[in-house]
């Protein structure tokens, strides 16, 4: 206690000796219905934002650990602990609870000789007043944080379906002011985005119109900022605490309106500088963004990266395999530009097995990373499949790139097979080129999954619906018909239970509710896999493997102690994630290169 | 009369702005207008005596940091007729004064007494407008000014018991659920 405390209620000195001026309360009513007493918490709902704390004006609250809570994504597992020395009963506390969890009981009266006794964690620490049913409730009309998104701009389906011009606008500066604003900065989404991006942080720079930290900010955790500003699949929105309320905040979008609002040279002024060389090389396969952002991250560590491309543009997956109305090119060749301009050396056209060896970079450099992503798409293997018009997504979406035809022209009808994004982006793509081609749209997607289960985001599938694609759920495809030599379409059973009781993935139909899909082409969507050939017989016998993945530790090391591989190829496939995995690799291939223990 | 009625011919005498209706379900009995600082004595005089407005219900202020005003609500009550009038008037926040009324109604002064503490508006000649209102020792800017940090006055007058400690849910999370990956290109 200091001495002020001791010292300034002198004038309550003055009460000392006389007679109490309060009466005990003869009849011991309860307060009014509405009363603001003691708090309640229902800890089952309370996702530890501490936007309870930041708002106290009295800084009354802490945010503590509570045993038995366990953290968890959206949940931080602490809850508000109150301290009513200090609490002045505004509820202010309970106006802004972002789940409604916290309110206040209309119980007032509680004598007890230890003052620390009045600082207890409501809902954790048992009260009298847990149950109580009468309090102040947060009014219906008493919304301190925004519940709706600041709307986007999109092209209309009319307009956009027979272009492959961008459909989202992006939000002016007006628009993103008004979505961040609705960020309560509790810092939940950052443990779900996987590579933790600084997402509070960031919006707030937008409020404050701060974009050179903005920036930074992206920086400093995905070179990737520009392509997952728009294609992210944006995990961190499914744990916002303004969810519970309302709609998340529009996290991806905000990010898109950083990269947006600078310019290629103000993202490199902000771009922490390279340090001086080390002297180590470091070879990359795949120019796709695990392994670019490995390059990115160690070429800054001073190291010399040479990124090997198959293909004659960069950006993998990015660039070959999602649809230009999702992800315009330039964007691509901004954000690859940023990662060159730290000195890394990206080298197109050059195939390792047959431009260049292995074994060769293996020679040349301390360390290789393979990134090579998953570019062979998976077959269904039904009868029928082999025809040369059943043909695989990912190959479709690398000529939709290219802008080459498809061999034997745009199919006037299409039945794809799959319910993910890669499903939705073939569909969309092959609907926009019909309709170039043929001025209508006929595009049937076949899913495994019911409605309710759907891989793809629900944004795709409703826009891919705009666009005039049929979408038709639980199918399950049992044979592609051929008549004549050519393909007439799909024959479907309705699927009754894709998992067996085990969980294990065996599909069971009802032969009974069979469906056939006209259509001259088939189009596979159902996964993709790595083309792990260029690795040669001798190398693959001598890895270590799981499941037909390469084995690698958690830094992404292989069992050779000079090879390390990341991505999609190890990890599974998502922008965002092979970001992150390109990070913890770069973190490993840096620490090994330091020891100077590679090869 | 309705308070149409009432609004229509006062506005005839006095420079009124536009008629606010807050309740307008029923009978319309709660409105708010605004008026010129140097025409509120004589609107209130004459509401006072010709309209039947007999009763200051409170006088209270909004403090509009980002215009760089204060405004002022004088409510009053026609008890005959059970209607209240909210009188409007904005003044600068700069030199923050106001002409007092408390001739007018002597109540007036607790009020004026109240938002020279609270908000810091000066009303010249009101009864112990200088004296402590409920403050007692205040050495800071009028506590209900909008830049007034409620927060950071608590923090510097008031110790915390010994025993607190507080947990950042961003910093929690990553000890509990990823403490070995920190974002790499840091
Ligand atoms: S009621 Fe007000 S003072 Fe008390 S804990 Fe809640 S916000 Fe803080
Ligand atoms: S604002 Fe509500 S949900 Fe968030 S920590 Fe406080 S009580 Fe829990």
């Amino acid at each position: 206690m200091s001495i002020k405390d001791v010292l300034s209620p002198f004038t309550a000195w003055k009460n000392l000796f006389r007679d109490p001026v309060s009466i005990r309360d003869p009849l011991n009513r309860a307060a009014a219905p509405r009363y603001r007493g003691f708090h309640q918490n229902d800890v089952a709902q309370c996702i530890g934002c501490g936007t309870c704390e930041d708002i106290c004006q009295n800084g009354a609250i802490d945010m503590v650990p509570v045993e038995g809570i366990a953290t968890k994504q959206g949940d931080s597992g602490l809850r508000p602990r109150i301290d009513y020395g200090r609490c002045c009963w505004c509820a202010l506390c309970v106006d802004v609870c972002m789940t409604h969890s916290l309110s206040m009981s209309n119980v007032y009266t509680w004598v007890d000789g230890d003052p620390d006794a009045f600082r207890f964690t409501p809902g954790v620490d048992k009260k009298p007043w847990d149950d109580a049913a009468l309090g102040y409730r947060r009014p219906e009309e008493h919304r301190l944080t925004g519940r709706v998104r600041a709307p986007m701009g999109e092209i209309e389906p009319a307009e956009r379906i027979d272009s492959f011009a961008e459909i989202v606008d992006g939000y002016d500066v007006a628009e993103a002011q008004f979505e961040a604003d609705r960020c309560v900065s509790c810092g939940l989404c950052v443990a779900t985005c996987p590579t933790h991006m600084a997402i509070p942080q960031y919006i707030k720079a937008i409020r404050d119109g701060d974009y050179d930290l903005g920036v930074s900010l992206l920086y400093e955790s995905n070179p990737f900022s520009g392509i997952c500003g728009r294609v992210c699949t944006h995990k961190c929105e499914t744990t916002c605490a303004t969810r519970h309320e309302g709609e998340p905040i529009a996290i991806r979008w905000l990010k898109r309106h950083i990269m947006d609002q600078v310019s290629v040279d103000q993202i490199k002024r902000v771009l922490v500088k390279p340090t001086a060389p080390t002297g180590r090389k470091v070879a990359i396969v795949g120019a796709g963004p695990a392994g670019l952002t490995a390059a990115f991250d160690l070429a800054k560590q001073g190291h010399q990266v040479t990124v090997y491309e198959a293909l004659d543009q960069p950006g993998g997956m990015t660039r070959w395999g999602i649809p230009e109305y999702r992800l315009p090119y330039d964007i691509i060749d901004q954000d690859v530009d940023i990662i060159r301009s730290v000195g890394v050396d990206i080298r197109c056209n050059a195939r390792i097995g047959t431009d260049i060896t292995l074994d060769q970079l293996k020679a040349d450099h301390d360390a290789v990373l393979l990134g090579l992503g998953l570019q062979l798409g998976r077959a269904t293997r039904i009868p029928g499949s082999e025809h040369a018009d059943v043909r695989k997504a990912v190959d479709l979406l690398r000529l939709a790139t290219a802008g080459e035809p498809i061999a034997g022209g745009t199919p006037r009808e299409v039945v794809v097979i799959g319910g993910g994004n890669v499903a939705m982006d073939i569909a969309r793509t092959l609907a926009r080129l019909q309709q170039q081609a043929y001025g209508e749209v006929k595009v049937i997607l076949t899913a495994l999954e019911d409605r309710a289960h759907f891989l793809a985001d629900p944004e795709e599938i409703k826009e891919a619906g705009e666009e005039g694609v049929i979408i038709l759920d639980a199918r399950g495809p049992q044979q592609v018909v051929v008549e004549n030599g050519s393909v007439t379409g799909l024959k479907t059973w309705r699927v009754k239970a894709i998992f067996d009781e085990q969980g294990r993935f065996a599909p069971s139909y009802d032969e009974a509710d069979a469906q056939f899909h006209p259509g001259s082409m088939v189009v596979e969507a159902i996964g993709q896999m790595t083309d792990a050939s260029l690795l040669g017989d001798a190398m693959t016998e001598q890895l270590a493997w799981q499941r037909g993945r390469l084995q690698v530790d958690v830094g992404g090391r292989t069992s050779a102690s000079w090879l390390w591989a990341a991505g999609d190829m190890v990890r599974g496939p998502d922008v965002v994630s092979a970001v992150a995995d390109g990070h913890r690799v770069a973190a490993s291939i840096h620490a090994a290169l330091q020891e100077g223990i590679a090869k | 009369m309705t308070m149409r009625e009432l609004y229509d011919r006062t506005k005839a005498l006095f420079p009124l702005g536009e008629l606010i209706e807050q309740r307008s379900g029923g009978n319309n009995d709660l409105v708010f207008v605004t008026v010129p600082a140097a025409h509120l004595r004589a609107t209130i005089l004459h509401l006072r005596d010709k309209e039947g407005f007999s009763h200051l219900v409170l006088l209270t202020a909004v403090d509009w940091l980002e215009e760089g005003q204060f405004q002022l609500t004088y409510l009053l009550n026609n008890r005959q007729q059970a209607y209240d009038l909210g009188l409007r008037v904005m003044i600068s926040r700069d030199s923050a004064t106001m002409e007092s009324i408390h001739d007018v109604w002597p109540t007036a002064a607790t009020y004026q007494r109240e938002l020279r503490e609270m908000f810091g508006i000066d009303f010249p000649g009101s009864p112990r407008i200088e004296e402590e209102f409920i403050l007692e020792g205040w050495n800071d800017i009028p506590p209900y000014r909008r830049d007034f940090d409620t927060l950071k006055y608590a923090q510097e007058k008031f110790s915390e018991r010994p025993g607190r400690k507080t947990h950042d849910p961003e910093t929690h999370m990553r000890q509990q659920l990823y403490p070995d990956m920190s974002p790499t290109g840091k």
